[in-house]
């Protein structure tokens, strides 16, 4: 009985030693060691001055699971294609190309960890795709979106440099959270050189700009 | 006693001098973090979004003929509800939403400086 006892007890310790490994071995794990330098993960957000965002090597990452579409993740950080054409946080640099490309079982594990870091913020599921002609005429027309923000029609590249580009935004973002950043950007950004258009534009002008951006 | 009049008055001097070139750079971080994008770093309009779909080029504050036309509160007016609310180029964001009052009459002090002008 009481070697049956230490059996049990053995095998529940490995149990625990074993998923604890898992664990470790994990995105979390992958992430700490290769990117933490750059990006944050522990929201709220952090920045509070100009300066604080000048200091970020890159994006903060605490809403990726908000943001970014899984299979579009994990391709992305096996092939990590220039988004921003311009180096993070310069207006003199162009981006280097330079970000560090994982493994195939890394980019998962880290897909993995990223998306599950939502922001409460983000209504999953209310906005589709779709190509508004209300959402066209804000973001090419009525407001300065393309000013900054490259995007395509029939394959011939428009817009500005200094924001991330949008082609190929519908792989890439969720509808969901492109409403959620505009609408609320504070949350997300509290400090960044993209406007509030959250009293520049109503609700249902923010939702069509943001079906239309996910067409791209 | 005239002599720490002196020295007083060359204090306040100092730190009027100190306040006033911290608010300088302040404006300076401010405008190259918002304006500069389209403004470019020396306001000449040349900023790195300029391209062929601006159907105008963005304000080059360098030159006071133009900037002379425009007064304080024209500038202000701009800077917070965008071009187009006087009827100019919607690529001019509204920034009201986004900066306080104070980065806003920092800008403008700032754009002044540029010019190197007043408003006539």
């Amino acid at each position: 009985m009481r070697s049956l006892s230490i059996t049990v007890f053995l095998v529940a310790a490995l149990l625990v030693i074993t998923t604890e490994h898992s664990y470790a071995g994990g995105g979390n794990v992958i992430f700490k060691k290769n990117c933490i330098s750059c990006h944050y993960t522990d929201g709220p957000a952090k920045e509070k001055t100009i300066a604080d965002q000048l200091a970020k090597k890159g994006p903060e990452l605490w809403y990726a699971g908000s943001k970014f579409q899984k299979a579009w993740l994990v391709a992305w950080l096996q092939n990590p294609i220039p988004i921003r054409p311009m180096k993070y946080n310069s207006l003199t640099e162009q981006n280097p190309g330079d970000h560090p490309k994982l493994s195939a079982s890394d980019a998962t594990e880290v897909t993995e960890f990223l998306m599950g870091l939502t922001s409460s913020e983000v209504k999953p599921g209310m906005l589709k795709a779709k190509a508004s002609i209300m959402g066209r005429k804000i973001f090419i027309k009525d407001m300065p979106c393309s000013g900054c923000h490259a995007f395509a029609i029939r394959g011939e590249v428009h817009g500005g440099k200094s924001g991330p580009s949008l082609i190929g935004a519908s792989k890439r973002l969720n509808p969901d959270w492109i409403y959620a950043y505009m609408a609320n950007i504070k949350v997300f950004k509290p400090v960044r050189d993209m406007p509030d258009f959250s009293s520049a534009l109503n609700p249902k002008e923010l939702e069509d700009v943001a079906a239309y951006v996910t067409t791209f | 006693m005239s002599r720490y009049a002196i020295t007083a008055a060359i204090a306040i001097n100092l730190a009027l001098c100190t306040v006033s070139s911290a608010y300088a750079a302040e404006a300076k971080q401010v405008f190259d973090f918002y304006c500069a994008q389209c403004h470019g770093v020396k306001g000449d309009g040349k900023g790195i979004n300029v391209g062929p779909d601006f159907a105008t080029d963005p304000r080059n504050f360098t030159l006071a003929k133009d900037m002379e036309k425009r007064t304080d509160a024209d500038i202000k007016g701009v800077i917070k509800d965008g071009g187009h609310s006087i009827s100019k180029s919607p690529l001019m964001p509204p920034w009201g939403a986004t900066l306080s009052e104070e980065e806003v009459d920092a800008l403008v002090g700032y754009i002044r400086k540029l010019c190197q002008c007043k408003a006539k």
